[in-house]
């Protein structure tokens, strides 16, 4: 590919330059004003402080959010991740028209709008009185189950099936080979299906909107009512930053943990 | 005995999936075609009302009016900026796209409420702009940037942006090089390579991109709310101002508006892009 003219090079490169500084600046912006030591936004700040962050764990509501989050994003991304990979295990080698349709409504949530899903199940679960945390924990489940089918189904289809019939053949039932040949092959995909989901459930919105209670909430849904009703506070962006800094740490760990490669593949 | 445990497999994700999404979609559209009702979630009357009075207000008809025009221009300029950008990663030698990538992959996974209140904190009356204008002596009374349909769409589009240039990128980074190669053997020269060759080769990532960018506006009620304000409602907010309001029957209505306007555009870019035509052509 070198066919390049520079001018059309200079294009691209200044258009990645601005992409990029439109794509970051904000959250830059976020984590820069978390460090402020003043009572309001000031950019750039006079100095440096961790009062915003101290503020953040002073205050309950902020405090509970953060993990009930928390407690929902290992929660969902865990149920999320067994029920993907026993789709994804049984489609990866079928074919034909029900195996087409299933795959499908596994892969729907993905791109369904999710305010529209948050609705209908806020109409059934006020219809049969659902509780508030179970759920939030299944509709985080429902959003997450797609990453990790498709992930774990990616990690199967690549997988040599004879490998799985050499078990079998040697006297493995089904459990066996399952637990003792597919699970550690695919693992990877496993893995990354199970950040995704976390990372997913961690910062979903629109269902929470509707599904949220009173005493119950979840982080973002916090940080959207305190920008809502109360303004820019800086404790949003010491808030902001703590969900950033997971991410990093979530990110980065896989990435030991897995690899590059495999993250930017499996979206 | 082998297939009774692989049916098995099957019945948690399916069960999971029939009952806590089909299940609670088709619940939807039975309450969007029943009446409203005082103590009731719905009426016991069967009734297209909800539907019919919500088309023929000129009210919603502004809105969704104004929600189209909005998601065109984010879907154009992610598009415009987005294409550059990809072909851009895709040239890049494998090591350092993998870089780029997750710099695009990550701020998808922070919250996109967290990146709106990033645009208030450049955009607010206090914000960065303001701020530097002032500083540099340009203005004297801050400028209002925030609460327009134009923060939306620069909310939006970056927010979004991610999503269109991965899409772009994987399917031109997966492009044999040898169908430009033959091209500009035959004499094209770049100019016309890119037009007849490139483009309609990377139009699966197109598409793909534009469904992406284009569902997520139609849903992003957070970011809508807080870059837009009341001024700038679109018919995301219409779904939730009726849900504070207890107007059930009324938001599933408008929940289906939604997904027919969803599906019908989906229609037309898979119709115009035609993306399965390359698929499996590529190697």
């Amino acid at each position: 590919m070198k066919l390049a003219l520079s001018p059309g090079r200079a294009l691209r490169g200044s258009a990645t330059g601005l992409a990029f500084l439109l794509i970051l600046a904000p959250i830059g912006v976020v984590v820069v004003a978390a460090f402020s030591p003043t009572d309001y936004f000031e950019f750039p700040p006079p100095g440096l402080s961790l009062r915003w962050f101290v503020e953040f764990f002073r205050l309950d509501n902020m405090r509970n959010a953060f993990v009930l989050s928390l407690e929902l994003a290992l929660l969902s991304a865990t149920v999320a991740t067994v029920l993907g990979t026993l789709g994804a295990l049984f489609l990866a080698r079928r074919h034909g028209v029900i195996a087409g349709l299933m795959q499908s409504l596994f892969l729907a949530p993905l791109v369904f709008p999710t305010i529209i899903l948050g609705l209908a199940l806020l109409l059934l679960y006020k219809t049969v009185g659902m509780p508030v945390f179970p759920g939030l924990l299944l509709a985080h489940c429902v959003i997450g189950m797609p990453y990790c089918f498709r992930t774990v189904l990616a990690s199967v289809q690549a997988l040599d099936p004879s490998l799985e019939e050499a078990g079998q053949s040697l006297g493995a039932g089904p459990a066996r080979t399952l637990f003792l040949i597919t699970l550690p092959l695919i693992w990877h995909g496993v893995l990354s299906g199970w950040l995704f989901a976390f990372v997913v459930s961690f910062g979903e919105l629109n269902t929470a909107l509707f599904l949220s209670g009173p005493g119950l909430t979840t982080l973002p849904i916090e940080i959207f009512s305190y920008l809502q009703f109360q303004g820019s506070q800086l404790v949003i962006a010491a808030a902001s930053t703590l969900q950033i800094a997971l991410i990093i740490v979530m990110v980065a760990g896989i990435e030991r943990v897995v690899g590059l490669g495999r993250i930017i593949r499996s979206r | 005995m082998k297939s009774a445990w692989t049916w098995a497999l099957l019945a948690p994700p399916l069960a999971v999936a029939l009952i806590f999404f089909v299940g609670p979609l088709v619940y939807l559209f039975y309450v969007s075609v029943h009446a409203a009702s005082p103590s009731e979630l719905y009426g016991d009357a069967l009734t297209l009302q909800n539907y019919s009075s919500i088309l023929g207000d000129s009210f919603y008809l502004r809105i969704i009016q104004r929600t189209l025009g909005t998601a065109a221009v984010i879907l154009g300029l992610c598009l415009i900026i987005g294409y550059p950008v990809a072909y851009f990663v895709a040239l890049l030698p494998s090591r350092r796209r993998m870089v780029v990538l997750l710099l695009l992959l990550f701020p998808l996974m922070v919250s996109n409420v967290v990146r709106a209140y990033g645009w208030v904190a450049i955009l607010g009356r206090r914000g960065v702009i303001n701020t530097g204008l002032r500083d540099l002596g340009l203005i004297d009374v801050p400028l209002d940037l925030l609460y327009s349909t134009e923060a939306v769409v620069v909310g939006l589009m970056t927010i979004l942006l991610p999503y269109m240039v991965i899409s772009i990128a994987n399917t031109l980074s997966g492009l044999d090089p040898r169908y430009e190669e033959a091209a500009q053997s035959l004499g094209a020269g770049p100019i016309r390579t890119f037009v007849h060759v490139t483009l309609p080769l990377s139009t699966p990532g197109v598409a793909s991109g534009m469904l992406l960018v284009f569902l997520l506006t139609l849903s992003a009620y957070v970011t809508i709310t807080l870059l837009g304000g009341p001024r700038s409602k679109l018919l995301v907010s219409m779904i939730y101002d009726s849900v504070v309001s207890f107007q059930w029957p009324r938001a599933a209505a408008l929940a289906f508006i939604l997904l027919a306007i969803a599906l019908a555009l989906t229609g037309i870019i898979m119709a115009v892009l035609r993306p399965a035509r390359v698929q499996g052509t590529g190697r």
